[in-house]
């Protein structure tokens, strides 16, 4: 099934050499600490801290509105870090989410409304469904889908999901266009 | 900024100026606001004590009630040690010491929040109540345990984000006497 087409506001887009959308509605702070591979897609009031520690997306990556990407912190016994937050290539974060994760692999699709809790380790090729909640220090496995609040596993997915976000994040980034 | 608003911020509290505060507000010492939080003083004055810690889209509002004429202007009181996370809401008009409010829960305008009280990420209390000390609300049914010690303060986050705000954000001036 083709993917309809989304129309943006081309003054409100920024796009890069490397082919990153970047809404000018987004919050990201500490720029200089923010790596965007390309084709990567932000959307209106997506907020990315990259004050608090390094935020790697990888390509293909798509961020929609209101999502949350804030690196996770840990207590030592003394003082407290934030760990770098690293996100592989054709990730989908669905509206409203928060994302304290400390990796998300590639090809994962997280859903709407949900709660990633701080360092969760969300491996490759892995589906988080619409409201979930994953506690903190959760680790999804590959070809899993989670679902619920706290976030249980519910399924399994098939050995084409790879293929299934690849074509996914690539016909996104085809039919997010300027509206004419 | 309209001129009545009048927000009273403690030497020592990090407030960013991409936060939207309205109407009067008080901010005490140590307190943290990441951007994009609102704290709306809608009805009555809010007064924020020490050591809170306010992440971002989080919302606490002083809401005006709905068919109801106030007889006098109510106040919105919140302690000390309290833990607002990302995409919280509350209309709560009272928040003892050391609460955690975790990412999109929603405390309602008649619940009353006593001390070491943990709100579960994404539940709701609508409810009139008070809740009782060391209560922690968790899980899709909004299940109830009470916990044996409160929760630890998060003095060690609050004193890294102090140190590294000011690095990357604009930060609102806090009020000193005989000025303004």
């Amino acid at each position: 099934m083709e993917l309809q087409d989304i129309f943006y506001n081309k003054v409100e887009y920024v796009e890069t050499a490397s082919g990153n959308k970047v809404s000018r509605q987004t919050v990201l702070c500490g720029s200089q600490n923010i790596v965007l591979s390309g084709k990567v897609i932000v959307q209106s009031d997506a907020i990315i801290r990259g004050d608090l520690a390094n935020v790697r997306a990888g390509r293909h990556c798509i961020i929609s509105k209101r999502a949350v990407i804030r690196p996770p912190f840990k207590k030592f016994s003394k003082g407290v870090a934030f760990f770098p937050l690293h996100m592989g290539d054709h990730v989908f974060v669905g509206e409203n989410s928060v994302v304290n994760a400390a990796v998300v692999g590639s090809y994962v699709y997280i859903g709407k409304n949900c709660v990633i809790g701080r360092r969760c380790v969300l491996k490759d090729c892995c589906v988080i469904e619409d409201n979930t909640v994953l506690p903190p220090e959760t680790v999804v496995p590959s070809f899993t889908r989670y679902a619920s609040s706290p976030g249980v596993c519910i399924g399994e997915l098939p050995e084409c999901t790879q293929d299934l976000m690849l074509e996914f994040t690539r016909s996104y980034y085809q039919h997010f266009l300027p509206a004419k | 900024m309209a001129s009545k608003d009048s927000v009273k911020i403690a030497p020592g509290a990090m407030v960013c100026n991409e936060c939207e505060l309205r109407g009067d507000i008080t901010i005490g010492s140590m307190t943290v606001i990441h951007p994009r939080a609102s704290i709306i003083a809608e009805a009555g004055p809010i007064i924020i004590g020490e050591n809170n810690l306010i992440e971002e889209q989080s919302v606490i509002i002083n809401r005006i009630p709905k068919g109801e004429q106030p007889t006098s202007t109510p106040v919105l009181i919140i302690g000390a040690n309290n833990v607002f996370e990302v995409d919280c809401h509350s209309e709560a008009m009272k928040i003892g010491d050391n609460n955690i409010l975790e990412s999109k829960s929603f405390v309602g305008r008649e619940v009353e929040l006593t001390n070491g009280c943990i709100v579960g990420a994404g539940c709701k209390l609508t409810c009139p109540e008070v809740v009782p000390e060391n209560t922690v609300i968790f899980g899709q049914q909004c299940t109830r345990r009470q916990q044996m010690d409160k929760p630890p303060p998060q003095t060690l986050q609050l004193d890294f984000l102090t140190r590294v705000l000011p690095n990357y954000h604009h930060l609102k001036k806090p009020f000193v006497k005989g000025k303004q």
